[in-house]
């Protein structure tokens, strides 16, 4: 099932409660939404742990019946990839899913992750079965549907793909490495020759997506792509022309196979066919000027 | 005599067919309204050779609502049209409401069973003096396979037994082969046929698109494999986009159901499926490359909403597809046969001519690929046209000419 709008034209959401508020995408949403002067009530893990026992209850008495929820808590494969991070997820789901049916919200969007995909049948769309291959992958395939079955309003589940910005912390392979790589040492050094295609999303750019997801109260599922993949390389070399004098851009032997990341973003321009993503350039250029200048 | 019940598009052409080979027709439906307009020769549809065929063998047809006029011919087919809904599943009802008239009617005559049932259907019925023929239509030809086929395929209860007089005379005036085998074979040989069209189909479009990612040509290599033996010179192999019409797409759905119910492996043409869904969104993603990250609410001027050309069925069409991702654009449409409706997008209008349809747009998609199109010079579409941008999957308009008017084509299976 692909994305449809309850709501359009668009309206901008009573309240929104974004949970997971102050992660790289949790607290670029709030930002945003604030700015826009929309009734905004962050939850982070200080403030409320979605892990610990009582949380149900606690997140419960949150909520009100006109609420937007955005449910983003979770422990990212940089806090560990094994089982008992991967229980610790899938309890904070659990928690969301029992507050959610004891006290039901007027729309629930879940961010998800491109993980639940095997990445192994090449193009990939929201048609393609969701079969995930590793643990957090599963983890967020399961709360996918814990929010299925415990949430019987409007739910959108969103897909975002690699997603670079320059408050990012993960240090991931992929844009935001190769900027501090290329800033701490003056080369970026890829593994193999970076051959690997993969789709880069800016943070504005998701960020922008999703809340035009809560402006028309969509539901069903989405990936939060470009459609357009470009290899490691070329990535790498962006990045590298952004310095002074440019990174180097060093090769050294492969470790890993080379698997490739393409998605069908028909589904995103069905949905929203207004909507216009930041060319990659532009968008490694603006990150590159926030990092610089500390904001 | 020859009875044809069932005044559909497959009903009209196979009875003005048989017509035209010098039977006596009597052409029935429960529709008087619909027999009425027939009689004056005002015809539903729009096919070649519709008109000449008519007026050359008008005096052998004689259209009726009274079911009853039936009991006098010695054989009769039964040609209802059979709804399919948005998975590919179709609704029999009306095959079942249609043969149980002609029955009634005429009780113990040979009947033919012509529009299209899953296997399985026609045994089911528990009457072997139905039979069950495998139809050829195909939108746009319909008359020149009607009259001129490669075959017949003929499904029995009991293929050993000698196939009715009036129904081996009737089909021995086409003088091609007859080929008698149980109702299920038939059945079946109608999907596996549409099975090797959509795998002709899918592996043109697949490569074709690789062709566009990788600098290749692929109307350089479809010569190479006309000539291959082992593939054919009738092979479908010109890139489209993905399987419209709905009859492919049925057949593919009927599959793999019945794989699934069976037991068996289907993934094949699950593939084919996924495929002709990719392919069929290739207008929307070119489109907004192009020109939707370009331009906000750009005019758009399209050229085709039939699925294909020469006819006036939109079912499963490209255009239609592309228009419902579009968004809040304005379009002025022509299609020689299909109106511009606000049920197909919210922003159309109707265009008089193609490069009516052009004036001040910021780009210009041809989704049908109707042969005047072809006659358009592209300089005309230039001067009309405000943007630069052409999506042409087709290559209709001609590739040097477009690039000496300044135009950027788009066309399926090239960079």
């Amino acid at each position: 099932m692909t994305l449809e709008h309850r709501q359009n034209p668009p309206a901008e959401p009573a309240r929104v409660v974004v949970l997971g508020s102050r992660g790289f995408i949790g607290a670029a949403l709030v930002r945003d939404l604030q700015a826009a002067g929309i009734p905004t009530l962050a939850v982070a893990s200080a403030d409320l742990d979605l892990s610990a026992p009582d949380a149900a209850a606690a997140l419960t008495a949150l909520l009100r019946p006109e609420d937007t929820v955005v449910f983003l808590s979770a422990l990212t494969p940089d806090k560990g990839r094994d089982i008992a991070t991967s229980m610790r997820n899938l309890r904070m789901g659990e928690a969301v899913a029992a507050a959610l049916q004891a006290q039901p919200v007027a729309h629930l969007v879940y961010i998800s992750s491109d993980a639940v995909y095997p990445f192994e049948s090449g193009l990939v769309s929201e048609a393609t079965p969701a079969a995930p291959i590793d643990l957090y992958g599963a983890m967020h395939r399961t709360r996918e549907l814990m929010m299925q079955q415990a949430f019987k309003g409007p739910l959108a589940v969103l897909r975002p793909t690699l997603v670079y910005g320059a408050a990012d912390t993960h240090n991931s392979y992929g844009a935001n490495r190769f900027r501090r790589m290329a800033q701490k040492d003056g080369k970026i050094v890829l593994g193999g020759k970076g051959e690997e295609t993969r789709d880069h999303v800016l943070i504005d750019d998701l960020v922008a997506m999703i809340r035009e997801v809560l402006r028309h109260r969509s539901h069903g599922t989405l990936n939060l792509v470009t459609g357009q993949s470009v290899t490691f390389d070329e990535l790498a070399r962006l990045v590298a022309g952004l310095f002074s004098p440019a990174a180097e851009v060093v090769h050294t032997p492969r470790q890993s196979p080379v698997t490739h990341r393409h998605f069908d973003s028909a589904a995103r321009r069905r949905a929203f066919p207004e909507f216009r993503f930041t060319p990659l350039a532009d968008g490694l250029r603006k990150v590159h000027r926030e990092a610089i200048g500390g904001t | 005599m020859i009875g044809f019940a069932g005044m559909t598009h497959l009903g009209l052409v196979s009875g003005l067919a048989a017509a035209a080979k010098g039977e006596a027709v009597t052409a029935f439906d429960p529709d008087s309204d619909l027999v009425a307009r027939l009689a004056q020769g005002r015809f539903p549809i729009d096919e070649p050779q519709l008109a000449e065929i008519w007026a050359a063998h008008r005096d052998r047809v004689r259209f009726t609502s009274q079911a009853s006029d039936l009991a006098a011919c010695g054989l009769i087919y039964v040609a209802p049209d059979v709804p399919t809904n948005d998975s590919g599943v179709s609704d029999l009802a009306p095959v079942e409401r249609l043969l149980g008239i002609v029955g009634k009617a005429a009780a113990g005559r040979t009947r033919v069973l012509l529009s299209q049932v899953p296997p399985g259907f026609t045994r089911a019925l528990g009457d072997p003096s139905i039979y069950y023929q495998v139809e050829t239509l195909v939108f746009g030809r319909a008359f020149e396979r009607a009259l001129e086929p490669e075959r017949f395929i003929l499904g029995c209860a009991d293929p050993a037994q000698p196939l009715p007089p009036a129904c081996r005379g009737f089909l021995e005036r086409f003088g091609c082969p007859i080929l008698p085998m149980r109702y299920e074979s038939a059945e079946l040989a109608k999907i596996a046929i549409n099975c090797c069209l959509a795998a002709s189909v899918t592996v043109a479009n697949t490569l074709a698109g690789l062709a566009e990612n990788v600098g290749a040509d692929w109307s350089e290599i479809v010569p190479t494999l006309r000539l291959d033996r082992r593939i054919g010179p009738h092979a479908y192999l010109t890139p489209g986009l993905g399987l419209s019409g709905g009859n492919i797409e049925r057949d593919l759905a009927t599959v793999t159901r019945m794989a699934d119910a069976t037991g068996a492996d289907a993934a094949s043409i699950r593939a084919m499926l996924s495929n002709s869904r990719y392919r069929k969104d290739w207008p929307l993603r070119r489109y907004g490359e192009l020109v939707g990250d370009r331009i906000t609410h750009a005019r758009l001027a399209l050229w085709g909403l039939a699925y294909k050309e020469n006819t006036h069925s939109t079912k499963n069409s490209p255009a239609l597809a592309f228009l419902a991702g579009l968004g809040p654009s304005v379009v002025r449409a022509y299609d020689p046969l299909v109106a511009a409706d606000a049920r197909y997008h919210p922003g159309i209008l109707q265009a008089k001519d193609p490069l009516d349809a052009c004036r001040d747009a910021d780009a210009l998609a041809i989704l049908t690929p109707w042969p005047e199109f072809r006659r358009v010079a592209p300089r005309d579409v230039a001067a009309a046209m405000k943007g630069r941008v052409v999506l042409d999957p087709y290559r209709l308009l001609d590739p040097e000419a477009c690039r000496a008017a300044g135009l950027q084509q788009a066309v399926l299976g090239a960079p």
